[in-house]
């Protein structure tokens, strides 16, 4: 359920990057902060430890223009994808309407990934959000590696079924606007109030 | 100040002049920015509430931990600035930037003295017949807003893959 401001005349949604540690969740946001112009992006907040891991969370806010008579606006957030950081994962998911769920396709990562995944559907569950009802993009990222894990494997692994997914070398900047594309617009088709 | 009569902006813009703080703002849980008064010039809005939020619920977690059900309080002194957070309500959050660590005491008697009347100004703008009185909101027509957000959409994310 995205912010309404009435008196302001303000509309905001949560997108939230959401996956195992190191898949490039950062990567994707940098990226689409860098591709998109400068009068429709706000400032690049992120809060990292020594080593770039992200620490808390990054962030951007994105203006998406004047509708209807409302500013509308996209809160894009990641979360930290290190194992100990549970805490901060589930607190960032609260209030989300939509989440960009990027996986790691290296071979070796397949169990990271379908454990934070899971993780994810948990602590949606504990907002009272089903995930299949709920708008997520299933990225398959690092595409560029040797061996990349197949699409399709974690569609059947997790039983996907409806969800979007799409392919991403992040890094290069390949994919990251078309997935947040797609996800942006089934969050405006699932908004009512 | 007085309670429901005003709207939100209203009671913390008489906060900062009551107080001579720089800032108030009310920031929901989720990391929105509901409402907010003083000088903002200085400051970016929205990643000041993504952050408070982030920061409060960081806290929260804290207190959890230590077997307290919240920390109700948050208190940031700098050099020459200062932020006093407290809760509102369960899921919002009221921040003020200072100057004059002196003025602390102050600061967290009318923090507490206008949080009843915030609740009471939000608890009633939530109620959808006040809301549109006091508004004279138009309702938004969902279909013509999704057509135009989805074109909007495809403009900005235009693909350059």
């Amino acid at each position: 359920m995205p912010h309404i401001n009435y008196l302001d005349k303000e509309i905001a949604f949560k997108i939230v990057y959401y996956g195992p540690a190191l898949s490039g969740k950062t990567t994707n946001l940098v990226k689409v902060f860098n591709k998109l112009n400068e009068d429709v992006r706000g400032e690049l907040l992120t809060l990292s430890t020594a080593q770039e891991r992200t620490l808390f969370f990054d962030f951007f806010p994105m203006d998406l223009g004047q509708i209807e008579g409302y500013a509308v606006r996209f809160n894009l957030y990641t979360v930290p994808g290190q194992i100990y950081y549970e805490a901060s994962r589930k607190l960032i998911l609260d209030g989300a309407d939509g989440v960009i769920f990027v996986a790691d396709s290296q071979n070796d990562r397949i169990d990271d990934n379908v454990d934070s995944f899971r993780l994810m559907c948990d602590n949606l569950a504990s907002y009272k959000i089903q995930w299949r009802e709920f708008p997520i993009v299933f990225q398959y990222n690092k595409r560029d590696c040797i061996s990349p894990t197949p699409v399709g494997t974690f569609e059947k692994q997790l039983d996907l079924e409806e969800i979007p997914v799409t392919e991403a070398v992040a890094i290069r900047g390949t994919g990251v606007l078309e997935t947040i594309r797609i996800l942006s617009k089934n969050v405006i088709r699932q908004f009512q109030i | 100040m007085s309670g429901t009569e005003k709207l939100p902006k209203e009671i913390l813009g008489d906060l900062v002049v009551s107080t001579g703080s720089l800032t108030a703002m009310l920031v929901s849980k989720e990391g929105h920015l509901l409402a907010e008064a003083g000088d903002i010039s200085y400051l970016n809005s929205a990643t000041m509430a993504a952050l408070t939020a982030g920061m409060f619920s960081a806290t929260q977690e804290v207190a959890r931990i230590v077997g307290e059900p919240q920390f109700s309080v948050m208190l940031q002194q700098g050099e020459k600035r200062h932020i006093h957070i407290s809760l509102v309500t369960g899921s919002v959050l009221l921040l003020i930037v200072f100057e004059g660590f002196s003025k602390v005491g102050m600061i967290r008697h009318y923090a507490k003295k206008v949080s009843i009347f915030l609740a009471e100004s939000l608890a009633y703008l939530d109620k959808p017949v006040q809301r549109s009185q006091v508004e004279k909101k138009e309702e938004i027509a969902i279909p013509t807003f999704k057509e135009y957000a989805l074109n909007l959409i495809d403009q900005i994310f235009e693909s350059d893959d």
